[in-house]
């Protein structure tokens, strides 16, 4: 018996309608304006100069970077992190329930919660400081110090963000044999070495999948800029998603910053290729 | 067969798709049409945030004697909410907007320039006859090539915030502190007997203190034709200072709003320079201070010089699409324009007027408690009309964005005047404006 | 014996740091939600509760109408949520078990639009939503998002993993399309359900810039917007703004409890396949 060809357009046309119109054509009408420019309140075709602009934009160069500074660092060292959490949560046998619900909450918060309660602990002598104090460790000007305010960024991010992965990471483990570990105990493999010989290659898959939402998440980033840094001192935190924001809504350049916005979007699009091919996957 | 009913699918989803919009627009439009004639009922929106919502409703309850047909509808949205909303609506030529909106003195010739048909001008229905009432700097701010489009509301005449007990502990009178040069000396000696810092300073993303520096001494971030004034001698003054107040480790670095509100409570800074409006945050979040607070002038940069400044103040816009503009003028200009209405914006909104008229009435001679006993309001008053008016222009915040960088660099080690350099030269190359040298 | 005790202890200690490290912020909103404003910045800080909570709730419900903007929250995000899964799951069901003409450009599309950053898209929307005159409606809030990628993407994921010879045995049974989408399909894919369930939620749950857009009268507040709309040049109620942020993470960690156990399965299923 054969299905009817129609059948599955059918499942997709509320999602296609849907997306035809609040997706596909605000893109394409953002699309549009990023080859236009204001002038004096109305926009008027730019040709490519928006995009010219691009290549003698310091400060989108230095937004640029410190995006890629940040992605750099801040994602392996949180997936990273966050293998290790599920690997300890999968490894217990109690509580396992409140603790991945703790993990999990910072992912939940709201935005104008996190950006209260950082801005007061990471004061100079808030909470933070006064913690690290008690270890004999002295003040860190974070927010302050270009290479401090990038650390704090990519702290925060870590703090909202890992519970989520380790979530993700927490399910797929579940799905690696328990007969992989035995054997490999009776070979005698330290746990460290089975979790870098067993955990983390069985769960390459979903690394990759954890690796571009997180990708996608960095280049767009935000919410920790604005509520944390505004993208200084002197810029050092300026992210490309934190530039599009000003330049649209603070500098009044729609033309510019939707130009920025499929900027954003080739880059996503490179690094996400870029990234199957090196897993290897298809 | 199997093509026919493909193609039968996709039109349906053309249809359902068309057909939800035509639908709607049908709508729309008898939804929008009843405008309103002269004596029928007026609903007017506006746009506001905090406090100024309820100045807004107070005033109506007053105009409403008068004009019974009148309703005000005040939506409280965050302070940089309204400009995320008013920006997509004016980029969105116009929908969706209200009959009044409030916008601070530093964005108006932002908005201004940026959608120069954006607005309503106000001169153009009477309002140049009603401006002699507000201080010059205001009207300058609330105007563009003569032509109003803002009716002024609040200031904020700057003052130095302090702590009466900190500074009896360190044996510094106030009053003797005139310069800015004998405000470091005082906050040496304040530092070294109560181990308080002079000002807190969120160095790395506002420079209020600048500003209000610049403002003090006649000059701002642009000079009046609109040049980049960045290396004009008296900025590279005030940016210098702010860093002899660093070097002496008299400046608390804050981070953001909830860490200059932290500093003034806990008492580790002895003054805190600020507009007017900052009266509402002590009295708000130090209420155990009660009577430990006083104000005095910024100080001057040298013997004589002005001590009069202006930190923030807004104003009221009525955005072009506005279906009732004529009413939202007339209700905006008696608001702006009504003692009465700046007395109970004043008195139970703690919004210091620009009206100058209201000057005169009781509440500012009164002593104010928590301060003292002090009589700041009438301080205040009297700063007003010796303000500069500081230069925004449409790039304002660039040049915020700019400035905040250059303070950035000077506290972290460069020196101001090279930092200002730099800073004008950045500036120059986001907004094509010329340097003065 | 020994040695996997001393071991399972650490692990313990561990997760209890990263737990409390986690959640302490959420403790302290709690407990700001019950002291007065200025104690937020008390040194040392005030970690026990004080006795505010009603007063800062009465305070908040006062300012921003507590009861309204919960409803709309609740009704825009379990409508949402309802809709949308359907939808997602109906896309992710012809993408994982059909082969049709441009089903991979289709799904591709879905896939790089989730890179478009959100805020290019807001004019555009904003500027539609007025020409139907569809601003300040639940529609607004609801609509845009329905065809979420991200929903789809997980949903597909899952499905491929479902055999297809449950399908073919359905066929063979005689169940029409609808039925074994419905019969045979939805009841094995449970936890994936669950798992986009609780994406659908947290995204329309926390969403701001849009609903500040889209959103023109106060009786149409969600709940984000309501609280950004208690911040003032210099007038801000700490203890308030923490009571609704408090107030806030109530529902979506039911929601999340609720569904939580099914959402790891869930989760598992998306990773199936790259």
């Amino acid at each position: 018996m054969r299905t009817k060809a129609y059948v599955p357009y059918l499942f997709l046309t509320p999602a296609l309608g849907l997306f035809a119109v609040f997706m596909a054509y605000p893109i394409i009408y953002s699309f549009l304006l990023s080859f236009q420019t204001s002038e004096a309140g109305e926009m008027v075709p730019a040709g490519l100069s928006n995009y010219q602009r691009l290549f003698s934009d310091e400060i989108f160069l230095t937004a640029l970077t410190n995006t890629f500074v940040i992605m750099v660092i801040q994602v392996p060292l949180m997936l990273f992190f966050a293998i290790v959490l599920a690997s300890s949560l999968n490894a217990v046998k109690r509580l396992k329930g409140v603790f991945r619900v703790s993990f999990f909450m910072p992912a939940v918060t709201s935005l104008v919660a996190y950006s209260i309660i950082f801005s007061i602990m990471l004061m100079g002598d808030g909470i933070i400081n006064q913690l690290l104090a008690a270890f004999g460790i002295g003040a860190i000007p974070w927010l302050s110090h270009p290479w401090w305010a990038k650390a704090a960024l990519i702290l925060a991010m870590t703090w909202r963000w890992i519970g989520y992965n380790m979530v993700i990471y927490l399910a797929a483990m579940q799905n690696i044999q328990e007969s992989l570990y035995e054997a490999a105990s009776i070979d005698g493999a330290s746990r460290i070495k089975q979790f870098f010989s067993i955990t983390i290659p069985q769960l390459k898959p979903v690394i990759l999948f954890t690796a571009i939402l997180s990708t996608i998440g960095t280049l767009q980033l935000f919410d920790e800029p604005y509520t944390l840094t505004k993208g200084g001192p002197s810029d050092a935190t300026l992210t490309i998603g934190m530039y599009l924001y000003q330049t649209g809504f603070r500098y009044f350049d729609f033309g510019y910053a939707s130009t920025l916005a499929y900027v954003i979007v080739v880059i996503i699009a490179v690094l996400s290729f870029i990234q199957f091919k090196v897993t290897g996957d298809e | 067969m199997l093509k026919v009913s493909k193609l039968l699918t996709l039109l349906l989803i053309v249809s359902v798709v068309l057909a939800a919009c035509g639908g709607n627009n049908e709508n729309e439009g008898t939804n929008t049409g009843a405008g309103g004639a002269a004596d029928e009922k007026v609903e007017l929106t506006a746009w506001a945030w905090n406090v100024n919502v309820g100045a807004l409703n107070s005033a109506m309850e007053l105009y409403k004697k008068d004009h019974p047909n009148v309703e005000l509808k005040v939506e409280d949205i965050g302070r940089l909410d309204v400009y995320d909303k008013l920006s997509t609506g004016l980029a969105a030529g116009g929908a969706g907007l209200p009959d009044i909106v409030l916008v601070e003195d530093d964005r108006i010739q932002g908005y201004l320039e940026a959608f120069p048909k954006g607005f309503v001008n106000l001169s153009e229905k009477g309002f140049d006859n009603k401006a002699d009432s507000f201080p010059a700097f205001k009207k300058e701010l609330a105007s563009k090539d003569g032509q109003f489009y803002a009716f002024p509301f609040d200031a904020g005449p700057t003052g130095m915030f302090y702590r009466t007990d900190i500074f009896e502990q360190a044996g510094v009178n106030p009053e003797t502190i005139t310069t800015w040069d004998e405000f470091i000396a005082a906050g040496k000696t304040i530092k070294e007997k109560t181990g308080a810092q002079a000002v807190p300073i969120d160095k790395f993303k506002d420079d209020a203190l600048f500003r209000m520096m610049l403002n003090q001494q006649g000059v701002y971030y642009f000079d009046k034709e609109g040049k980049i004034d960045f290396n004009n001698p008296q900025v590279v003054k005030a940016m210098e200072t702010i860093k002899a107040m660093g070097d002496a480790d008299l400046v608390k670095d804050v981070n953001g709003w909830d860490g200059t509100v932290s500093a003034t409570i806990d008492g580790t800074v002895a003054t805190v320079p600020f507009g007017a409006w900052y009266y509402g945050t002590i009295i708000d979040q130090a209420k155990d201070a009660s009577g430990k607070w006083g104000v005095f002038q910024l100080p001057a940069f040298e013997k004589g010089g002005n001590r009069a400044s202006n930190l923030g103040g807004s104003s009221w816009m009525i955005p072009s699409e506005s279906k009732n503009a004529d009413a939202a003028y007339a209700f905006a200009e008696y608001f702006a324009t009504t003692d009465e209405v700046q007395l109970i914006a004043m008195e139970q909104h703690g919004l210091f007027p620009s009206l100058q008229t209201v000057y005169e009435s009781e509440l500012f001679q009164n002593d104010v408690e928590f301060f003292s006993g002090q009589k700041i309001w009438k301080l205040f008053s009297e700063e007003m009309k010796d303000i500069p008016t500081p230069y925004y222009t449409k790039d304002y915040a660039l040049a915020l964005d700019e400035a905040v960088k250059a303070q950035a660099d000077t506290f972290n080690g460069k020196n101001p005047a090279d930092a200002l350099k730099e800073a004008a030269q950045r500036l120059a190359d986001r907004t094509k404006r010329e340097i003065n040298q | 014996m020994k040695v996997s005790n001393v071991r399972s202890l650490l692990v313990y200690v561990t997760l209890l740091i990263g737990a409390v490290i986690s959640l302490f912020p959420f403790y302290w909103a709690a407990i700001a939600a019950t002291n007065e404003s200025g104690k937020v910045f008390a040194k040392p800080p005030v970690l026990l509760p004080g006795g505010m909570l009603f007063e800062n709730i009465a305070n908040l419900n006062e300012a921003i109408g507590i009861g309204r903007v919960m409803f709309n929250s609740l009704f825009v995000v379990v409508i949402y949520t309802a809709l949308s899964l359907i939808i997602c799951t109906m896309a992710g069901y012809a993408f994982a078990k059909f082969r049709f003409k441009g089903r991979d450009i289709l799904f591709g599309m879905f896939l790089l639009s989730m890179m478009v950053p959100y805020h290019a898209l807001v004019i555009p929307l904003f500027k539609m939503m007025a020409a139907w005159g569809w601003l300040n409606t639940y529609q607004a809030l609801i609509l845009p998002n329905l065809a979420y990628p991200f929903g789809i993407f997980l949903m597909r994921q899952n499905m491929l993993a479902v055999p297809d010879a449950m399908m073919e045995a359905g066929r063979i049974d005689g169940v029409n399309e609808w039925g074994l989408f419905t019969r045979i399909i939805l009841p094995s894919v449970k936890p994936a359900l669950a798992a986009t369930a609780i994406f659908l939620f947290m995204f329309q749950w926390n969403s701001f810039l849009w609903p500040l857009i889209a959103v023109q009268t106060k009786e149409m507040y969600t709940l984000p917007v309501a609280l950004s709309s208690l911040f003032g040049l210099s007038r801000i109620d700490y203890g308030q703004v923490m009571a609704g942020v408090t107030l806030a993470t109530g529902p979506i960690i039911i929601f999340f409890l609720l569904l939580q156990r099914h959402f790891i399965s869930g989760m598992l299923g998306s990773a199936v396949k790259g």
